[in-house]
């Protein structure tokens, strides 16, 4: 057989092989279980202790109680058997939270089991309990307990019952590698390849495999003779795996322009910037410019955030624009004079005395100065 | 009619770039294999530079920036060079562009499966670039530096028709209304510049469509990859895998889609540069000499790391020039450097006021997330290792010495910015390690490549099969 085909052959072995062996080492009981998958909408969970709101299909946890708990519960009856983890499907946990996954069952139903839950990039870790002591009998409820601190609120999406079979678990990690990977501010530093928390890295897999397939070659080719076969099917063998990955990318890729079609195709330039994530920012920066004068002028830009101060400062040029890029500072009054103009945005403690015309911000003396623009939360003034 | 002339504008240093190389004297024929795609691939970057370095000449001229007084000489440097090339091989020149456009579909030397996979392979490859073109051109300016530290520039140069200066608040201050003012304002001009153009082509500013240099930036990277290791005696299939390896990087992509980062095209330049040393070590031609030097200082004009990326080219070309004591100086010049980073780390030298340390804060832990784990890389860093091992033999010898030491130099660099993070702030305009590597990423792949094809042959030599001729 010729050596490509042979290494191709190898390569899906040895990819195979590996799946079987990372489910014989994560399967925690029986492979194919007769139970599905069992799924709670956020609708369905109530607060026994804590604050928060339902919104957007997310039930928002906004506040602990006085004692520093939440805890967000779910009455439900399914065999401990059939369902072996639990899985919260929550976003923005705070990393430094204690949480914990708290159960009740019919065998012992006074009893309040619990164990510690494990946040990774702002998820929920599904908790598996094939082998806790008291996940037995009828489970009869399920909570999230929540103790502080909370630095912001964080949303649960639902909560699932899995009953981890082989499938269901590949199934999984399927989905984690193809999870839509949109960009972000910082897709420009790294690419995490699917979802952010996986339990098997897709480049894991492949190189595993790939290493598994490379050894296989290397004792084929010494045993057989045929040394000089080795190249071409360990070549082949990287490819496939390289090319696998690459699927991946690539339909991701092809996820992004849809995404990205879906927002701006067909719009011109100015179109684009106010559908974009700084659109309102934009369409307050027109305004401004409307009243800005030709030539370029003088402008100091300041906002809480750095993103609005780097924003509508570029928003702002060839307006010869100052802003911080990295201090939430408003410049000196001494170093403002007479025509310079002053863009705010969602900026606390700027405040303006219309009556007097008099503009004052963070203690400093107060300066003359004519509101030209202005909205809630955004301004533009004139320094007389 | 906008996209047209934007469509010419882009084509315009491109070709001036191309003729240019045509019309220097080489030995080298255009029909000889690779050569048609590495002067296409170089092509761009030496035009694109070239680009910049007239516009700079004409805002030095106090001439503004317009179509006419930017595009027609680069239009008479495209038919000036072009005339030449024609007249030194007016006979090839028209049957190697058909020569190539049949390759394209039935590369010789190829048949049945090998034909059927390099036709599937280059539409991947098409594919790809027209997701990324589709991207390019709808997806306003988004990541963080692009807006306030690149395009910032190009922004107030296109609108006022010429370079004007940037500074630091304070001198902003003091140079009461002629200075600007943006995060990075001591970056060299070469993207900006590169915006600045498409946007005169353009005829508007429009801060998706300007952003066409960087798909470019990533083409012509691919056709000078092809056509370097064709010349290099690589196989028409297998140069084409290695120049998709170099396509596919998702993070190289994310520098497409989301382009205005100065990362993909130093990482570009810089690979450009390292194969024309490579060429130069086979051919001795003039022109990839010239090449390797256009292209590092096109780096290092393309932002600061570039002048130390240009600096590794060093212990190759020793490498080269003595091969038989070259490794020994390259890798006693790269021991002492890394002596040096040891002792900054472990004294607290102050020499003219200035402290120099360096602390040893090395990541490991993120690194190998970032390399391995994640899918910044496919799976690049897994295939660099295996093909170093596989070929550690050779790594040192002729051919692959001077590449050796280029690529020795490099990951030296890399492991500085790791492990020493002051050096981020000091030689690399705070990069991060994964754009770093990113600058390093084409290198590194074209490396790996060759070392394994130096296993091949090894294996060949030892061997009793012929098979070995297709890897």
């Amino acid at each position: 057989m010729h050596p490509h085909r042979v290494g191709l052959f190898l390569f899906a072995v040895a990819l195979a092989v590996c799946l079987l062996a990372y489910l014989v080492a994560v399967v925690p009981g029986n492979w194919f279980p007769g139970a599905s998958t069992m799924t709670w909408s956020a609708a369905e969970l109530s607060f026994t202790r804590g604050f928060g709101v339902v919104e957007n299909d997310a039930l928002v946890v906004t506040a602990l109680d006085a004692t520093g708990t939440a805890v967000i519960s779910l009455d439900t009856d399914f065999r401990s058997n059939d369902y072996r983890a639990i899985a919260w499907n929550a976003i923005d946990v705070p990393e430094r939270a204690n949480l914990r996954l708290l159960w009740r069952t019919d065998y012992a139903p006074g009893k309040l089991n619990s164990v510690p839950l494990t946040v990774a990039s702002g998820r929920l870790l599904p908790a598996s309990l094939a082998r806790d002591p008291n996940w037995i009998g009828r489970i009869r409820g399920i909570a999230l307990l929540v103790q502080g601190p909370l630095p912001g609120p964080f949303r649960i999406r639902g909560v699932a019952a899995k009953p981890l079979g082989a499938i269901e678990i590949a199934g999984d990690r399927v989905r984690e590698w193809f999870k839509f990977e949109g960009f972000t501010g910082t897709s420009i530093d790294s690419v995490t390849g699917g979802d952010d928390v996986q339990d098997l890295p897709m480049p894991v897999l492949l190189a595993a495999a790939a290493l598994l397939a490379a050894a296989a070659a290397f004792l084929l080719a010494y045993r057989s003779g045929r040394i000089a076969s080795l190249p071409a099917m360990l070549a082949t063998i990287f490819v496939a795996a390289w090319l696998l990955q690459d699927v991946r990318w690539v339909v991701n890729l092809g996820r992004q322009v849809r995404a990205t079609a879906l927002r701006y195709a067909g719009h011109d330039s100015r179109e684009r910037h106010l559908a974009a994530e700084d659109g309102q920012l934009y369409a307050f920066i027109e305004k401004v410019r409307a009243k800005l004068p030709q030539g370029p002028a003088r402008v100091f830009m300041v906002a809480d955030a750095p993103y609005f101060r780097g924003r509508g400062a570029y928003h702002l040029y060839p307006h010869n624009v100052l802003f911080d890029p990295y201090l939430n500072a408003m410049p000196a009054t001494s170093r403002l004079r007479s025509g310079d103009f002053l863009v705010v945005y969602q900026r606390r403690g700027v405040q303006y005395d219309p009556g007097a015309e008099r503009l004052r911000w963070d203690g400093s003396a107060p300066i003359s100065a004519e509101l030209v623009v202005s909205e809630p939360g955004a301004a533009l003034f004139r320094i007389r | 009619m906008s996209l047209v002339t934007l469509f010419l504008g882009l084509l315009v240093p491109w070709l001036a770039g191309m003729s240019l190389l045509l019309a220097m004297p080489a030995q080298r024929r255009l029909s000889e294999r690779g050569e048609l795609a590495w002067i296409a691939g170089t092509g761009y970057f030496v035009g694109a530079f070239l680009l910049t370095l007239w516009m700079r000449a004409l805002s030095r001229m106090g001439i503004d920036f317009g179509g006419f007084a930017i595009g027609v000489p680069l239009l008479a440097v495209a038919v000036g060079g072009g005339y030449l090339a024609w007249r030194r091989a007016a006979n090839a020149l028209p049957g190697t562009i058909r020569g190539a456009g049949r390759a394209l579909l039935s590369p010789p030397g190829l048949s049945g499966v090998a034909r059927w996979a390099w036709r599937a392979l280059l539409l991947w490859v098409a594919l790809r670039f027209l997701l990324l073109g589709v991207e390019v051109s709808w997806q306003p300016l988004f990541p963080w530096n692009a807006w306030s530290q690149w395009a910032t520039k190009a922004r107030v140069w296109f609108e006022l028709g010429r370079i004007v200066p940037f500074a630091d608040s304070a001198d902003w201050f003091a140079a009461d209304g002629t200075a600007y003012f943006d995060a990075g304002p001591h970056l060299p001009p070469t993207l900006p510049l590169l915006q600045v153009w498409a946007s005169i082509a353009l005829g508007r500013w429009d801060d998706a469509l300007m952003n066409w240099p960087w798909w470019q930036f990533a083409v012509a990277l691919s056709l000078a990859v092809y056509g370097a290791l064709r010349t290099l005696d690589m196989s028409a299939l297998a140069a084409l895998v290695v120049t998709f390896f170099v396509s596919s990087l998702p993070l190289a992509n994310v520098h497409v889609a989301l382009a205005g980062y100065a990362d993909l095209p130093l990482a570009a330049c810089y690979a450009g540069a390292v194969l024309a040393v490579l060429r130069w070590t086979t051919t001795r031609e003039l022109r990839d000499a010239v090449l390797t030097l256009v292209l590092a200082l096109a780096a290092a004009q393309i932002k600061a790391p570039g002048i130390v990326w240009a600096a590794t080219l060093v212990p190759g070309f020793i490498a080269a020039l003595w091969p038989r004591r070259g490794v020994k100086i390259a890798a006693a010049i790269m021991a002492a450097i890394l002596f040096g980073l040891l002792v900054l780390a472990q004294t607290s030298l102050t020499l003219l006021g200035y402290p120099f340390h360096l602390a040893f804060e090395p990541a490991w832990g993120a690194l190998a997330e970032s390399y391995f784990l994640l899918g910044s890389w496919n799976l690049l860093w897994y295939g660099a290792l295996a093909a170093t091992l596989l070929a550690w033999r050779d790594l040192v010898l002729p051919p692959l010495a001077p590449l050796t030491m280029i690529v020795f130099a490099g990951a030296t660099l890399l492991f500085a910015l790791v492990a020493f993070p002051g050096t981020r702030v000091a030689i690399a305009d705070q990069t991060s390690v994964n754009r770093a590597t990113l600058q390093f990423a084409p290198v590194a792949i074209v490396f790996a490549a060759l070392a394994f094809r130096a296993f091949a042959l090894r294996c060949a030599r030892a061997g009793t099969g012929s098979e070995l001729a297709s890897a």
